[in-house]
């Protein structure tokens, strides 16, 4: 696994989003989502987690039409467009919860407790919602 | 040092702004620089001036804004957060064919780039949710 | 790059337990808010290695009528010594 580390370079850090939330019910999803792709855009380096229950975000054949909402989960796809590539979601957290892997959307990669703590100790800056 | 610091709660909901109002004023006298607040999510109410408190009762939308007065902060409420919750600067008010601005003057209403900006600036940034 | 870690969710949370999860070895954990409930029981900090330094917020202790119930292993601070580890650290990582 390739992570991105921190950088000495003053235009651009190295920023680990962890996304522990499930969508819909609350907006934190939303929140570490827009916040990511503003990095992104602004071309700072983003390792983006999916986290516990933050692992629901990734379900495949969301409709958020059905309560008048946006698909959170059509939002994340994009995080590719916005050369967003260090995607991960937790294993743990998805054993925990009886999902697995092929449940999800495609081009994340698994994750454990050791590289989580690795993107959170390299990172210059890490956002936690 | 530099700080910056993210704002998520909504006031008097939960402790979370009351802390980072301590944390800021503490941060400011001990000599280090507030370089950013950004306010982001519920975390926007806590710019709006339109509001009573009782008398024997903090007022924290105030505090905040006579703190960001007194030591000249530069003060962001995320702009897609603040519409939606109803707290409008005088411009967007306007833009938006609005009765009455709801946001203390102390605060700008801007977009995600100025948390990329922060980020980038500032040698700490601390998280309030 | 060491981290400071602040917890403000009650032990109901299981913050800290997922914190505990990823922490490093040189980070350090505040307490504060509904967070300093963990201090005053001990079995709520033994999974915490011992080169971790704990910390919690005495003005959210007093507060709460729990500072006289926290045990030795953790380090009451006030708000400026907070500003202070945040200065220690090398970043913050809030868990709420």
């Amino acid at each position: 696994m390739v992570e991105k580390t921190n950088t000495t370079n003053p235009t651009k850090s190295c920023i680990t989003f962890i996304s522990r939330s499930a969508p819909y019910g609350s907006n934190r999803a939303n929140l570490c989502l827009d916040m990511a792709l503003a990095c992104a855009v602004f071309e700072q380096d983003v390792n983006y987690v999916f986290l516990d229950d933050g692992i629901y975000q990734l379900l495949k054949g969301q409709d958020g039409a059905a309560i008048q909402n946006k698909t959170l989960g059509s939002a994340l796809e994009t995080l590719a467009l916005y050369s967003i590539e260090n995607v991960y979601v937790d294993q743990q957290s998805l054993k925990e919860r009886g999902i697995d892997a092929a449940e999800l959307l495609p081009s994340i990669k698994l994750i454990e407790n050791d590289a989580l703590s690795r993107l959170i100790k390299n990172a210059d800056l890490v956002f936690n919602l | 040092m530099k700080f910056s610091i993210v704002i998520y709660a909504a006031p008097y909901s939960t402790e979370s702004a009351a802390s980072a109002l301590r944390f800021a004023e503490s941060l400011i006298q001990q000599g280090h620089e507030l370089y950013r607040l950004f306010f982001f999510g519920d975390g926007v109410h806590n710019a709006s001036k339109l509001t009573v408190v009782a008398q024997d009762e903090i007022n924290l939308q105030l505090q905040w804004s006579k703190l960001i007065e007194e030591h000249d902060i530069d003060s962001v409420i995320c702009v897609s957060s603040a519409l939606r919750r109803g707290v409008l600067d005088q411009t967007e008010a306007d833009r938006h064919g609005l009765g009455a601005a709801s946001a203390y003057e102390s605060s700008e209403v801007a977009g995600l780039g100025q948390l990329v900006d922060a980020s980038l600036h500032s040698d700490r940034v601390v998280n309030f949710g | 790059m060491s981290s400071l870690h602040t917890i403000n969710r009650s032990p109901d949370s299981k913050l800290l337990e997922r914190c505990l999860k990823v922490i490093n070895a040189d980070d350090a954990i505040l307490f504060l808010e509904d967070g300093v409930y963990h201090c005053i029981l001990p079995t709520n900090l033994s999974a915490i290695a011992e080169t971790v330094k704990v910390y919690s917020l005495r003005e959210d202790m007093l507060a709460r009528a729990t500072l006289s119930k926290t045990k030795d292993r953790v380090e009451a601070i006030d708000t400026a010594r907070f500003v202070g580890l945040c200065c220690e650290h090398e970043k913050v990582v809030s868990w709420f």
